[in-house]
């Protein structure tokens, strides 16, 4: 047959769909090894030496965590500063620290904090993002909730907030009572605290700010 | 053109994807070079075949 077309060729469109679907399934592989990398939690040594992590190991939790704008990266970034006291003690272990995360993730699993909040942006949307709220200018020293709740650090104010969330009428979209328990409660905020230490580049984007808080300190 | 490299953990993918559709320039570049390769190996296989 003279002049056939190429493009009317069987051979080339058998060869470009195995070249597309062949480099499309390498690509997806080695991202998913890239994530995996990323995502991968530091360790105590690492928040000692100052080993910066997308997700920083449990004892984070020893420290005070602020998020400035980044100059450099265009967005807000978590920065973790000097220590801080959390249910008043710095020194959780590795050990420690991972059991009481560990007990609040499976907390915010067995209460379905997502039925209603966000978590790292997956949930639902009835109910304010959780992924900063850490850092919620609302619990520290010149928000309401410490008043409000009669305690003086932003740790025991949230748990006793989730404790008995039906008594502190924040929102039109009450938070029901959970029966969270304070051991409970305090695995939560310890995990709250973890996750607002997530690099997430930048999301929630315009998050308010803890005033006062610069640099870690 | 070339951007600082910002990323908190640097990897293959981050230093392409600093600035708009650069990542997106080097993958579809990936594909359709070869495309535009096999083409030419085809129509050479078509011609001699005549």
């Amino acid at each position: 047959m003279a002049n056939k077309s190429v493009w009317s060729d069987n051979r080339f469109w058998q060869r470009s769909a195995t070249w597309v679907t062949g480099f499309a399934s390498l690509l997806l592989i080695w991202l998913t090894l890239d994530t995996s990398a990323q995502i991968q939690m530091g360790t105590d040594a690492d928040l000692k030496n100052g080993v910066q992590k997308r997700v920083p190991g449990p004892t984070v939790i020893n420290y005070k965590i602020t998020y400035e704008m980044s100059a450099k990266r265009g967005h807000e970034v978590p920065v973790i500063g000097e220590k801080e006291k959390f249910f008043g003690r710095d020194d959780y272990s590795e050990e420690e620290a991972g059991a009481l995360l560990h007990l609040g993730k499976l907390g915010s699993q067995a209460k379905n904090c997502m039925d209603c909040h966000t978590l790292l942006g997956n949930g639902a949307y009835y109910a304010p993002d959780l992924t900063k709220a850490w850092l919620d200018p609302a619990w520290g020293p010149d928000g309401a909730m410490q008043a409000l709740t009669g305690k003086n650090t932003k740790e025991e104010a949230m748990a006793e907030f989730l404790q008995h969330p039906d008594q502190y009428a924040t929102h039109a979209r009450m938070m029901p009572n959970l029966g969270i328990t304070a051991e409970e409660a305090k695995g939560l905020v310890a995990f709250l605290k973890h996750m607002s230490s997530i690099d997430t580049n930048g999301f929630p984007r315009n998050f308010g700010r803890m005033q006062g808080a610069v640099n870690g300190k | 053109m070339f951007e600082p490299f910002t990323d908190v953990v640097p990897s293959f993918f981050g230093m392409l994807n600093q600035g708009p559709l650069t990542l997106t320039i080097f993958l579809h570049s990936v594909i359709v070079l070869p495309m535009v390769w096999i083409y030419f190996q085809e129509k050479k296989r078509l011609e001699n075949e005549n």
